[in-house]
């Protein structure tokens, strides 16, 4: 973009999922300025193109924070400050944290605010009437899942959805499930996540006579886990040699109770979450990720997993088959299915290790071709020039 | 007969729909016990329980109440029940805990010194972890009750959360023999194990139901929405019979965390129109929708022993359980409903299907038998007299 546009991320805290972390640094490295709003909840060093404009969770600094920020719209944009006030009281959103959030976005008043997570998308909803352009992330649970169960949040997106200037979507399949709550699909751009594939260490993991298995990610049940056990014992009984680690389960009870029941505790690890560096270690070193997940976005470690050339397998949900096409870079399994699951891990104990070395190569192909950061970022600033450029 | 005294540890006074301790307590009274009921907490309207309720110290309030608490506490310790406390000191120490742990025990579990009590009676295992000594200390024996989630699920959150309390002379009320088994597993004395069932109230819940063929099955759980009542392997197993063109409608009654997980799943395996969450209802609104129902089922991953599918069997319902823990007691395979192995959708679809295809006779005749064997065997009269003979044998 020609003459610096602000664009402010926001995710509610600060720093935020790796994800989003990884779009604010790449887009502040190729020109844009960068603005960041919400909770800082850790430590994080940004560079001179990001500004953060975080409020801590202490009541003092968050007075504080009210105080600097009605003062300085008081004092130079009065008419914002009295038209936020009448349309956040019309919401109901008018309490002391409602104004320590939202002043200091009108104050900063950037060009595009683009909200990551969908369950705030109503509440953001009034920068528009500042001639903010607003763009919607259309990510994961917030999409996939969490407005089935619950009707008032369908509801919020049916009134917002017809109304946002644009959306992000992580996958083609997400865009189709955005659609039941209203959103144009011609305002819908798919933006795949990406990744720098030189981050990661990419060389094939040598075969072993036992299968390492590994799935990464938080305990819930959208991720299959217990398909996976089951899998797992269908594995056991057909003596294929296996170990699983499931890196953020630890202490998950449900997944405690099945190993025990299904008799896998020599066959099955659940871990803590760890530090990036040593989830990618992990991915590396293991012959197989698995993602059994009943639905996911595009789920980046499976991205991570083929740009660390480690076979992937993974179900059929939402945008996977997208990555993933079957025997060829990866293995996908329908959802919900632990006989086919298990089929698909029994062949892949199978493979060779030419066989694995050019699905692998394949899988890093598609990263190179689909998912880079640069692509990443060239389409989100396509994005945000054509919002701007609508205006 | 000496009127026996009976402490009862619960964490809350039990609500008017948690009828089995209601039960169990109103039950022993009529039998002339006293029963003095310990919970953790309790509203005030709550006082007027069933029995005398006296409740545990509070100490999640403000840092000011919560010192004077706390110093009040000591000198009733020093005070009032120096004895007592320094007996569980003494056998607590004896037992390795550490002193602050010690001293912490002596002050939240000053209320259990208060009465003089024959037993001390934990309602749930997880209830007597830490007060291992104390109804020694109150010169009572102890009794502990487990009730499926804290014989299985507890210990795998808490390792060896039992040790201490295993090795103690305790009698246990267990819900099935499945689980006196897993008990005896911890080397716990078999005799010192009594399986005493759930029971239900055979007069409030019975039904003439016959066989009354439908186009659409109406199939009903009820059960709380939790992962370890398998109602997603439950929904997929009904899945596969729309799949073969099999016509029904699924009830569930029940609330939970997991009601997001379950209208997903209906969601995403198109079965919204198929399936409705009820939520939580009365027992006499349950029992309307038994009236109604055809087949009753009940997947469960861990059960202990299931008092809804006891109910359903009184209604008339023909019942399809899994094999988890009491299950396979509460339901005789072939003989009062059906037993199909856990986790395993394919033979739960198969089982329905087979139900669905069976003649109206032999349908009636199991629905008749499992009526016949929860009013033999699973009536509250029964469990009462049951609990009687547990603290006087």
């Amino acid at each position: 973009m020609k003459d610096k546009k602000k664009i402010a991320i926001y995710s509610g805290s600060i720093p935020s999922t790796t994800f989003v972390e990884r779009l604010i640094l790449a887009l502040s490295k190729n020109g844009c300025e960068v603005y960041l709003f919400g909770l800082q909840k850790g430590k994080i060093k940004y560079n001179s193109n990001i500004s953060s404009f975080a409020y801590r969770n202490s009541k003092v600094h968050k007075a504080w924070y009210l105080m600097k920020y009605t003062f300085l719209l008081l004092c130079f944009k009065a008419n914002d400050k009295r038209k936020l006030d009448t349309i956040l009281k019309s919401n109901s959103q008018y309490t002391l944290l409602d104004k320590v959030k939202c002043y200091p976005v009108l104050w900063h008043k950037p060009d595009v605010f683009h909200v990551q997570w969908a369950k705030g998308a109503e509440y953001w909803s009034w920068v528009q009437q500042f001639n903010i352009k607003y763009i919607l992330s259309l990510r994961g649970a917030h999409i996939n899942y969490s407005p089935i169960a619950d009707e008032e949040l369908a509801d919020s997106y049916r009134r917002c959805f017809p109304r946002v200037d644009r959306f992000h979507a992580v996958s083609r399949a997400i865009k189709i499930e955005a659609q039941k709550y209203g959103a144009e699909p011609s305002k819908i751009d798919v933006v795949y996540s990406g990744l720098t594939v030189s981050d990661f260490e990419n060389k094939m993991s040598p075969k072993s006579s036992c299968l390492n298995i590994v799935s990464v990610g938080r305990s819930h049940w959208i991720k299959g886990y217990h398909y996976a056990l089951d899998a797992c014992k269908v594995l056991k009984d057909r003596d294929v040699q296996f170990t699983y680690t499931i890196v953020g389960a630890k202490g998950y009870l449900e997944l405690l109770y099945q190993i025990k029941d299904l008799g896998l505790e020599n066959h099955v690890v659940l871990l803590d979450a760890l530090p990036m560096e040593e989830v990618k270690k992990m991915i590396q070193k293991a012959n197989l990720l698995l993602l059994p997940s009943v639905m996911e976005g595009i789920a980046n470690v499976v991205l991570e997993a083929m740009a660390s050339k480690t076979l992937v397998l993974s179900t059929n949900c939402g945008g996977m088959e997208e990555v993933i096409e079957h025997k060829v870079n990866g293995f996908i399994c329908p959802i919900r299915d632990k006989d086919k699951m298990a089929n698909c891990l029994e062949e892949i104990s199978r493979l060779s290790d030419s066989e694995r070395e050019l699905m692998v190569n394949r899988a890093l192909d598609t990263i190179e071709n689909q998912h880079t950061e640069f692509e990443m970022v060239d389409n989100m600033i396509d994005l945000y020039k054509n919002v701007l450029n609508e205006g | 007969m000496e009127t026996k005294r009976i402490g009862l540890v619960l964490s809350n006074v039990p609500g008017y729909s948690e009828t089995f301790f209601r039960n169990k307590i109103k039950g022993l009274q009529n039998k002339g016990f006293e029963v003095t009921l310990f919970v953790n907490e309790c509203e005030p309207r709550q006082h007027a329980f069933l029995c005398d309720v006296v409740v545990a110290p509070n100490l999640n309030i403000s840092a000011l109440k919560k010192l004077l608490t706390l110093v009040s506490l000591i000198l009733k310790a020093c005070f009032v029940y120096p004895r007592k406390s320094y007996r569980l000191y003494s056998l607590d120490k004896k037992e390795g805990l550490p002193f602050k742990t010690i001293i912490k025990q002596i002050l939240i579990n000053q209320h259990l010194f208060t009465k003089e009590l024959d037993w001390l009676h934990f309602g749930f295992g997880m209830l007597a972890v830490g007060r291992e000594n104390i109804a020694q200390v109150v010169g009572a024996k102890m009794a502990v009750s487990f009730r499926g989630f804290d014989l299985y699920l507890s210990p795998l959150k808490h390792d060896n959360c039992y040790e201490r309390l295993f090795k103690k002379d305790v009698k246990y009320h267990v819900l099935s023999q499945e689980m006196k088994t897993d008990v005896m597993h911890y080397n716990v004395p078999e005799q010192q194990i009594k399986v005493i069932t759930p029971a239900i109230d055979t007069g409030f819940f019975n039904s003439t139901k016959k066989s009354s063929p439908s186009e659409t099955i109406r199939f009903l759980t009820v059960a709380r929405l939790h992962w370890k009542k398998g109602l997603e392997y439950t929904l997929e197993a009904l899945w596969h019979l729309k799949q073969n063109g099999i016509k029904f409608h699924y009830t569930i009654i029940g609330e939970g965390s997991e009601f997001e997980r379950l209208k997903f799943a209906t969601d995403q395996m198109d079965i919204t129109e198929e399936v409705t969450f009820m939520g939580k209802l009365p027992h006499d609104e349950v029992k309307k929708i038994m009236e109604q129902s055809d087949i009753y089922l009940q997947y469960s991953i861990q059960e202990g022993f299931c008092n809804a599918v006891l109910e359903a069997q009184a209604m008339g319902l023909l019942c399809v359980v899994s094999n988890a823990e009491g299950l396979s007691e509460n339901v005789l395979h072939n003989k009062t409903g059906w037993v199909v192995p856990k986790r395993n959708i394919l033979m739960l679809k198969d089982t329905i299907e087979d139900i669905i295809e069976m003649a109206e006779e032999s349908k009636d005749h199991i629905r008749r038998t499992a009526m016949q064997r929860v009013r033999d065997e699973f009536h509250i009269l029964q469990q009462q007299q049951d609990f009687v003979s547990f603290y006087t044998v």
